[in-house]
């Protein structure tokens, strides 16, 4: 598959603090990506650099094959709305979305007119005073209605109720089906956009600690509660990502797959295997994640986990 | 609606599988496009294009240039013969496991097995 | 050349900020000019260039929000820097030269109506009878410096924040009252103003624009690595 923008060893340092650490990756064609993470991962720092609204301490950025820095040809087929994207002072969303169809030849007035009135979004206010999730379907409708090739969307839910964010899911959804062309979607609620993605990179301060296909992530690693011994058999030569014990009974998050043999030998002892989502998985790679929940006696299992979740990209090639 | 275990392609292409065994997909009727599934599943169009997909290589469904994807004739008793393979070891062995670990015996679990057909039956 | 054009447009979708927030505060102090007139006994002519100054006020927060404001909106639909800069300093430039042509208008008004036969005057060229071209690019110089003042204090504010911002300020103030200095000590006080006036309102306004070319030229060389 095609790539349209290739990340080689880039680094963002703000002083002492590292945004972003040796950032590598390619983001495919006509693909929705997800790229996902705790706050303060580095998700808006990447792309506020992929789009040369910011500059790379070191590495470089190709979109579309070219330097993406003061390159008209490149700059205006991307789109990058900001959680916390600023309006000029006066403007009402209106005033906003006249402007985006200046600039994208694609600009689809109906589509915004009839996001407009999925969100409810009053279009004669000013912008200054919408609320929180008013702000976001505005940022929303820039990016759907805009079409540009490539679309960024910088956790485009905040302050939406769960009917609007489902709305916004829908619309992306569809829209995308009908035209096809890539999107670059920032989280921390994973489970809410796992299906809709087909690429999946994960950052935690600042690394990517995943990069695959969503495909392979699902069923990377399962849960797996019961006697402690059992578990303990069937974690021997596999990937512990967590694992908490009480009395006998343990709990962990192991990687790989589970056979039908697996699966019998372990109901057959008693030992209760689980789907682990993928905001489980994340938050079991991510070292954060281990220290959440630790319960009594809980042993914190591989702490480079993630480094190894990383290579699952390797499994991912397409 | 959607289970974290397995790839979502291969939910997709069981789901439409089990509309073909239970008779509501019909063979020769169209089935739903890439679009439509996605839609309705809220899931990714390349994604549920790859459930499409493992069903056209299967022999499941069949191209129509220009129209759609197709019910191949003979899907329906092919993924019934497939099903009934997989039977034993997909809901046989753990039930066995199971049955073991509470302490039920063959003849045990026969009648239960016995009760829950009548009960089907009558409902 | 259309990108330019564009974002043109795109700082004029709203015309709020660059020309009905001017003309409103225009108007008023206009219509506040005229009470005084009205309302003081005085017989001899009565000045309120105030009233025509009020508007370049407002450019220079035009000028600050079109940097923190705009830039960043830009940005979002990747429009370049350049292009930002250069449609934005020409966004002003339409606008001052709208603002100057009504100054102007204002200036050839209270002339012939003898200062709206009140002996009342809001320009000052009115008085002097400087050429309507001096009204023009004095008033057309004013704004722009005005508009550029602000573009220029948000840009090094927005790359490098206050402490710089004030040390620039405060840097350039010191400069000022150190050449004032400079020219009471030397006695060169009587040249200076002598040079001023060989200049006329038309030569001031020359070096106006040339100030702020210098100013357009620094702000964009800032905003070339100004992040949000």
């Amino acid at each position: 598959m095609t790539s349209v923008i290739e990340v080689e060893h880039l680094t963002k340092r703000y002083g002492a603090a590292t945004a972003l650490d040796d950032v590598s990756l390619s983001l495919a064609e006509n693909t929705v990506h997800g790229l996902l993470g705790r706050n303060g991962a580095g998700k808006t720092t990447l792309m506020s650099i992929l789009t040369a609204q910011n500059f790379p301490t070191s590495g470089t950025v190709r979109v579309f094959g070219e330097d993406p820095y003061e390159n008209a040809r490149v700059l205006g087929r991307l789109c990058f709305v900001r959680e916390n994207q600023k309006y000029p002072d006066h403007f009402k969303p209106v005033h906003a979305f006249r402007a985006a169809s200046y600039w994208y030849p694609n600009w689809d007035q109906r589509l915004a007119e009839r996001l407009v009135s999925d969100f409810q979004l009053p279009t004669d206010r000013l912008i200054k005073k919408l609320s929180r999730g008013q702000l976001s379907a505005v940022g929303i409708i820039l990016g759907m209605a805009a079409r540009p090739d490539v679309t960024f969307f910088d956790e485009p839910y905040l302050g939406l109720d769960a009917v609007a964010r489902q709305v916004f899911y829908d619309r992306l959804l569809e829209d995308y089906s009908d035209h096809p062309r890539t999107i670059v979607l920032s989280s921390h609620l994973i489970d809410e956009v796992a299906n809709l993605l087909e690429r999946v990179i994960v950052l935690d301060k600042g690394r990517v600690v995943m990069d695959a296909a969503a495909d392979d992530v699902r069923g990377l690693a399962v849960s797996v509660v019961g006697d402690a011994a059992a578990v303990a058999a069937f974690a021997t030569g596999r990937e512990v990502l967590r694992r908490q014990s009480l009395g006998n009974v343990t709990s962990a998050v192991v990687k790989g797959r589970v056979s039908e043999a697996d699966r019998a030998r372990l109901a057959g002892s008693g030992v209760e295997v689980t789907p682990v989502s993928l905001q489980q998985l994340i938050v079991s790679s991510a070292d954060g994640g281990l220290d959440q929940g630790g319960g009594v006696g809980a042993v914190a299992g591989s702490r480079r986990g993630d480094a190894s979740v990383a290579r699952a990209r390797n499994g991912g090639a397409r | 609606m959607v289970d974290d275990s397995k790839a979502l392609f291969l939910q997709i292409a069981e789901r439409v599988e089990d509309s073909i065994v239970d008779g509501s997909l019909a063979e020769d009727s169209q089935a739903p496009s890439t679009n439509e599934l996605a839609a309705f599943y809220r899931i990714n169009p390349a994604t549920a294009a790859k459930g499409i997909s493992l069903l056209v290589d299967k022999g499941v469904l069949h191209k129509r240039r220009g129209i759609g994807m197709f019910v191949a004739p003979g899907a329906r008793r092919a993924l019934i013969a497939e099903r009934r393979a997989a039977f034993a070891t997909n809901y046989l062995d753990p039930l066995a496991a199971e049955a073991h670990k509470l302490g039920l015996d063959v003849d045990e679990l026969t009648q239960l097995l016995r009760e829950r057909f009548t009960e089907r039956t009558k409902a | 050349m259309t990108r330019i054009s564009n974002v043109v447009r795109l700082q004029l979708v709203n015309r709020q900020a660059y020309i009905f927030v001017p003309l409103i505060v225009l108007g008023g102090a206009v219509l506040i000019g005229f009470l005084v007139f009205l309302l003081v006994p005085y017989g001899g002519p009565k000045y309120a260039i105030g009233a025509t100054a009020a508007p370049l006020w407002s450019f220079v927060v035009v000028g600050i929000q079109a940097l923190t404001l705009s830039f960043p909106f830009s940005q979002a639909l990747g429009v370049t820097r350049r292009d930002f800069h250069l449609g934005t300093v020409l966004t002003a430039a339409l606008t001052s030269a709208m603002l100057a042509l009504i100054y102007l208008a204002i200036a050839l008004l209270e002339k012939a109506t003898g200062g709206w036969g009140m002996r009342g005057y809001f320009a000052l060229s009115g008085l002097d009878g400087d050429a309507p071209l001096a009204a023009l690019a004095s008033y057309f110089t004013l704004a722009m410096l005005c508009f550029l003042s602000g573009y220029w204090c948000a840009a090094i504010f927005k790359r490098w924040g206050t402490v710089v911002l004030l040390t620039v300020l405060v840097g350039v103030s010191v400069a000022v009252v150190a050449a004032a200095l400079l020219v009471i000590r030397f006695g060169a006080w009587d040249a200076v103003v002598g040079w001023l006036v060989s200049q006329g309102v038309l030569g001031l306004s020359a070096w106006g624009l040339v100030l702020a070319a210098g100013l357009t030229a620094s702000s964009y060389a800032t905003l070339r690595r100004v992040t949000q």
